[in-house]
């Protein structure tokens, strides 16, 4: 007993392990994993970046990098700037036009749709729900192809232009509102509708004071998501454009560089990424201030998590 | 007060070809607290659910004081439920789920205040109005969503495993507080569990589920001290099954049973009872002779496990008949002579050997 047992000589990690180690990290980051997150988001980032920063070129080239000018190509250009260009203030406003107003027909409608499908059952509710996905498995292209031969030739009462460009957005922004909506009424569950006709609400005083209340962040999160793809979107504005008074800023840019580009088009398309940006930006912050209650700190962790709620 | 009488006449739920609910006759009567008590699956809060309204039955008939409200939808229905999950509205605090009901009813908003106040009174819950559900503990949770039910003074509660979601000690003192709640407002709670220890301290009667049915419905005590069924029997943690076939009752009074092969009598349960079926007795109730001891109801058998409790001994005996029993005999400070090996004589008396009727809903105990 009172012999006093040899310590065991434990070798140290050789280079090799370490080198592995200091990569792998295992009991904080994954160091290889971080160094590859951003070498992708530099690739994704750089050509907007380069796009921007040609904007601010003092030259008229996109190309040659000629100086730098705040504002030459935004405002001071008389006749090629953005609020120099007729052509260029007009697709400014087309594509805020159509996005504004398909953000306010898809979502209501996105909504009405998500409710019938997450809460009915049947032959009905199944096809329709197949159906809805088919815009978000269709390419464009083809969506847009169909779109016009249909304003063509069957809806022939309403012409190409305006009116047919919302009814397109809309028709393929509707998916992603449904998506969305979707996902958070199937993460509330049942259990708050039951309670409301338990303690004696009308159906129609559930959906006003429980359903749509509880729907509100995903609502916001769809309002600004079909913003920001519907003024992204190009082919199915230009398939049913009425000619050049239709076209928003995409169709804009397109036809531009195919000729001799300013940087007025890279302005334009800056402009565009700041409004996109800032559509999410006020998307998060609001999602952020509704689903305050239902976050939480500490170990019982959120209520937003526990109900698998939809996050920007 | 009066009020709060419900009946369930030859219920029925069936989910495709699934009976969750199989013909279920119940009566219950107005300010009683009443369980149903089974194992997940059983149809209790297919049941409960029925009964408030989120399910519409197959077939019979829901009665409440005398009026017919199977088909009512559930917000006309003047029964509440307090839901395993709480379902307190996450958007508004305390006092804005609790006036919910109130409001729906055009109730005036003084008379919202004092009420949506005296039920958190009730709950002891008075300085959280201002509280969201997420800000609150589970028990506090709990407590909101009792006093949302009970403020619009409804004929039933009815409570789905409230206490489900709660820690052990939390339970214990909240089963206390359900109970003595429950007298202090005199109404009719349904009450789903599956704990049995929850539905023993808390119930006026307990009805017992299984596969859709009803097993049994007795007050606690009765449950427990006399099962009917053999489902009910190992439900409720009696073990000590033992196979047997009846042949009717003796002279006496009591049954004939045969034991594995061994003749013996069952003084209680029921007598007239013939074929395959189960027998049982407390495990206090078993007693231990030296081996070769006459008489009748005497099986021989092996202790094979010797388990010191502290204030009794828990001996596991395997019987000749190949089925092993379980028997406690008090730590009265004398030595117990019958250690793991020991050959002895297990005495059955006949007056603690019950008979069983065997429904073949299958055991819990039986799963492992």
């Amino acid at each position: 007993m009172t012999a006093v047992t040899e310590r065991r000589r434990i070798a140290a990690p050789s280079t090799a392990q370490r080198i592995r180690n200091w990569i792998l990290n295992p009991w904080g980051e994954p160091r290889g994993l971080v160094v590859i997150t951003w070498i992708y988001v530099a690739i994704s980032i750089v050509p907007v970046v380069v796009a921007i920063m040609f904007s601010f070129n003092a030259g008229r080239s996109v190309t040659a990098w000629q100086g730098f000018s705040l504002t030459r190509w935004y405002l001071d250009d008389p006749r090629s700037s953005v609020i120099g260009d007729p052509r260029l203030q007009h697709a400014l406003l087309q594509s805020l036009k159509l996005a504004g107003l398909t953000m306010l027909i898809a979502t209501p409608l996105g909504v009405m749709l998500a409710l019938g499908l997450a809460r009915w059952r049947g032959r009905l509710a199944s096809a329709s729900n197949f159906i809805m996905l088919f815009p978000l498995v269709t390419p464009e292209l083809v969506m847009g192809v169909s779109l016009f031969l249909v304003f063509v030739n069957l809806f022939t009462f309403i012409p190409l232009g305006t009116t047919a460009q919302v009814m397109g957005h809309v028709t393929f922004s509707l998916s992603y509102v449904v998506v969305i909506v979707r996902g958070r009424l199937f993460s509330i569950g049942r259990q708050y509708e039951e309670a409301a006709a338990d303690l004696g609400a009308t159906p129609w005083e559930t959906l006003r004071l429980v359903v749509l209340p509880l729907l509100l962040p995903a609502i916001f999160s769809s309002l600004m998501m079909v913003f920001a793809i519907s003024i992204d979107d190009f082919v199915i504005s230009a398939w049913l454009s009425c000619g050049s008074s239709c076209d928003t800023v995409p169709i804009r840019v397109y036809s531009s560089t195919r000729g001799a580009p300013l940087p007025s088009i890279n302005a334009l398309a800056t402009v565009m990424v700041a409004m996109t940006l800032t559509a999410i930006g006020i998307a998060w912050v609001v999602h952020r201030y509704m689903t305050r209650g239902e976050r939480r700190t500490g170990k019982q962790g959120g209520m937003t998590q526990a109900m698998g709620a939809f996050d920007l | 007060m009066s009020g709060g009488e419900i009946e369930l006449i030859d219920l029925n739920k069936h989910f495709g070809p699934h009976r969750a609910v199989d013909n279920i006759n119940l009566q219950i009567p107005g300010g009683e607290f009443f369980s149903l008590l089974g194992s997940s699956g059983c149809g209790k809060t297919t049941t409960l659910r029925m009964i408030a309204g989120f399910e519409r039955p197959t077939s019979g008939q829901i009665v409440l004081d005398g009026a017919d409200m199977t088909e009512t939808p559930p917000h006309k229905r003047h029964v509440n439920t307090v839901f395993q999950s709480y379902a307190l509205f996450p958007h508004l605090n305390v006092f804005d789920n609790v006036a919910f009901g109130l409001r729906r009813q055009k109730v005036e908003p003084d008379q919202v205040k004092r009420r949506v106040n005296e039920a958190l009174e009730l709950v002891q819950l008075t300085s959280f109005e201002k509280r969201k559900p997420a800000q609150m503990s589970g028990g506090q949770q709990q407590r909101v969503a009792l006093a949302r039910a009970l403020v619009l003074k409804p004929a039933v509660l009815l409570l789905d495993e409230p206490l489900g979601a709660l820690d052990a000690r939390l339970r214990k003192q909240l089963q206390v507080e359900l109970k003595s709640l429950q007298q202090q407002v005199g109404i009719t709670f349904v009450y789903v569990t599956h704990d049995q220890e929850e539905a023993l301290t808390m119930s006026d009667r307990i009805a017992v589920m299984s596969n859709g049915r009803i097993e049994q419905v007795a007050p606690p005590e009765e449950i427990y001290e006399a099962p009917a069924t053999v489902f009910v029997a190992d439900f409720l943690g009696v073990s000590n099954l033992m196979d047997a076939v009846a042949s009717g009752s003796d002279a006496t009074g009591r049954c004939k049973v045969k034991v594995g092969g061994f003749d013996c009598y069952a003084g209680r349960g029921s007598a007239d009872a013939t074929g395959t079926t189960k027998v049982t007795i407390r495990p206090e109730r078993v007693r231990l002779e030296p081996k070769g001891t006459g008489g009748e109801n005497r099986i021989p058998g092996t202790v094979q496990r010797w388990v010191y409790l502290g204030n009794s001994v828990q001996l596991i005996v395997g019987l000749a008949t190949g089925a092993k029993i379980q028997a406690l005999m008090q730590n009265t400070g004398e030595e117990i002579p019958y250690r793991e090996g020991a050959e002895v004589a297990v005495h059955l008396p006949a007056t603690a050997l019950r008979i069983l009727e065997d429904t073949g809903a299958p055991l819990a105990s039986a799963e492992d």
